[in-house]
């Protein structure tokens, strides 16, 4: 026998001589046995623990062996007991395996006979063993499918995304809360007739497979405004829904909310027609004017002809200096710009970026006065971004300044911010004006600025590059009377508030 | 003298279209704001006019010409876009928009003079 199995045997006989004998024989084969010189123990010691086989004894002098056998099985009913009886007969035979029983024995027995047996009931033990394991594993797979279909059920119904099955009567068979909102129906019975409750373009959708019965085409999509004015966008996708044998058991319809993907595809339609508009006015101008210079008819005098060759060298130039401005707002939106981080002096940046504008600031007649509180002028950050920064805002203060005004740049720290502010003594905003000041393109237009040329992109520039080093700016101006900038930048980067 | 007003913010427009019409014997009046645009309208009442529809506002042209018909100004006019389909609009002639004609930036001075004698024409033929 193979010893690995280590069968657990229980004797029952009230023969001191037979249960010592049996037990020296099966362990000799590798059994584990254990013993009980009567009834009592015998129901105490196979109720107690499970033992994988029973060898009884039928008649005992306290408890008879079918009723041992009865109460063991009742505790272990998986223990295969055999009976051994020295009155073996074909009553008791059936008696026993009528409770129970797996076989009887008839006493006396020999070795080989009892080996046998104990083999043939073994074999018997391990087949229910399995059985139970089986029916075990189909009792939790069960649970586990009952459990998927409510877990199923969950997480279609919390999607945000709409769900729709229509069987092929055209029949809703499964819906969730999102596809109710979407489609804007108040309640839904299953199996309620919905194709006419619904979008027609949804209908239409679904008629595509239940019409064709085809599923030549693996879906159908289409965007449909469920509520106008950009409050509901939906996009609805129909695909089939087969049978196991191939055959169309019904249509099913994803709803996606895609009203905020149609806000920003039309902000960026609103974009690229204001980008036209500003890239295409320098073009007609220009072009307007190498219109004259070629129309015979039109005869221009020499001072004419020099004017128009310098406004439009000017408009080229702003035409240049806007593609580049783009450029660079792209370059910010796709994050490819190359940072090079270290520590730069804002002292340094300023001075240089004033001497450039030199020539500006005379012929306006302006003051500059540059004002640095002690140690605060180093700051880790890309040189020139923050070179662009400053320089957008001195050149907005030199353009937008009266003859004769003043130019204030200080620098200071404030918590964990360096604070860089240009404060110019100009026109100033109005305050519909401020509002709109970092938006692209925008300029103040009025009186005092149309001679003002600009790609109206600086600011937006600013903003861009401050937000990239999670600063912030504050703007103060009085119509008439001057603006202030105030650019916050975090003096580490990473030490953002 | 045929009088044409020319409205538009881009001053190098208002020089260039100006030449090409007064080389063609026409007279002009220009202004650079919808303001002053109604202003010489009102002023001069132009046989013609030529609007920009992007002053200001992206659609100053617009509320400037339904301002001119609302106040019985019928003249023709020419609306002057860089851009035809700007804001999700679908710009056509229409009673929304109440102009003749719409002309896309640049425009060459031949095709403008064709349209603005074409204009002109139907006026008197009214």
């Amino acid at each position: 026998m193979d010893d690995s199995r280590n069968i657990k045997i229980l004797i029952v006989d009230d023969e001191k001589g037979l249960r010592t004998g049996t037990k020296r024989l099966l362990e000799s084969e590798g059994y584990q046995v254990e013993c009980a010189e009567n009834g009592t123990d015998g129901i105490k010691a196979g109720s107690s623990k499970e033992f994988d086989l029973a060898l009884i004894d039928l008649k005992m002098p306290d408890v008879d062996g079918i009723k041992v056998m009865k109460e063991i099985l009742k505790v272990h009913p998986d223990t295969i007991c055999i009976i051994a009886t020295a009155f073996a007969s074909y009553e008791t035979a059936i008696e026993s395996t009528k409770y129970g029983a797996f076989s009887y024995i008839p006493k006396p027995f020999t070795p080989d006979e009892l080996l046998h047996q104990l083999e043939q009931a073994y074999s018997r033990r391990e087949l229910l063993l399995e059985k139970e394991k089986w029916t075990k594993e189909r009792e939790e797979r069960l649970l586990e499918v009952a459990f998927e279909k409510t877990r199923l059920n969950t997480i279609i119904n919390s999607t945000s995304d709409g769900l729709l099955v229509v069987n092929k009567n055209g029949e809703a068979v499964l819906f969730n809360p999102s596809a109710l909102k979407f489609l804007k129906l108040e309640n839904l019975v299953v199996e309620e007739q919905i194709m006419d409750k619904l979008h027609p373009e949804i209908a239409e959708l679904i008629n595509k497979f239940l019409k064709n019965r085809t599923f030549e085409k693996k879906s159908y999509s289409t965007q449909i405004e469920m509520e106008p004015d950009q409050k509901l966008f939906v996009e609805a996708t129909s695909s089939p829904v087969p049978h196991p044998d191939g055959t169309l058991a019904g249509v099913v319809v994803v709803l996606k909310d895609i009203t905020e993907l149609k806000k920003i595809e039309l902000l960026k339609s609103q974009f690229v027609s204001m980008v036209s508009h500003e890239l295409k006015a320098p073009i007609a101008a220009v072009y307007g004017y190498l219109k004259l210079f070629s129309d015979s008819t039109i005869q221009l005098t020499e001072n004419q002809k020099q004017n128009y060759i310098t406004r439009s060298q000017i408009r080229l130039e702003g035409l240049l200096k806007m593609v580049n401005d783009l450029l660079d707002i792209s370059r910010m939106e796709m994050k490819t710009v190359n940072r090079e981080i270290k520590e730069i002096d804002l002292c340094e940046i300023i001075k240089s970026i004033s001497e450039l504008y030199q020539l500006e600031i005379k012929k306006k007649c302006l003051q500059l006065e540059i004002k640095v509180q002690e140690g605060t002028h180093f700051l880790h950050a890309d040189k020139d971004e923050i070179t662009r920064l400053i320089t957008n805002l001195l050149t907005n203060a030199i353009k937008y300044n009266r003859i004769g005004g003043k130019i204030e740049i200080n620098v200071l720290s404030s918590n964990r911010y360096i604070v860089v502010e240009v404060k110019d003594s100009g026109i100033g905003m109005k305050p519909e004006e401020k509002a709109k000041l970092f938006t692209e393109f925008f300029r103040a237009k009025n009186e005092s600025t149309k001679n003002i040329g600009g790609t109206g992109l600086g600011l937006s520039i600013v903003s861009r590059i401050v937000d990239s080093y999670s600063g912030k700016i504050e703007v103060e101006s009085e119509y008439g009377n001057g603006s202030s900038f105030k650019v916050f930048l975090p003096i580490e980067i990473g030490h953002s508030a | 003298m045929t009088k044409i007003a020319i409205i538009d913010d881009d001053p190098d427009i208002l020089d260039a279209s100006g030449l090409v019409l007064m080389s063609k014997g026409y007279d002009v009046v220009t202004a650079a704001n919808p303001e002053d645009g109604y202003k010489i309208v009102k002023e001069h009442s132009p046989d013609l006019i030529i609007l920009d529809v992007m002053m200001n506002e992206p659609d100053d042209g617009f509320f400037l010409a339904q301002k001119f018909r609302r106040e019985k100004i019928t003249t023709p006019i020419i609306m002057y876009t860089s851009v035809s389909k700007s804001f999700g609009m679908d710009y056509g002639v229409n009673e929304l928009v109440p102009v003749d004609e719409f002309v896309e930036k640049p425009i060459s001075p031949e095709q403008l003079i064709k349209k603005v004698e074409r204009l002109l024409k139907k006026k008197e033929t009214k």
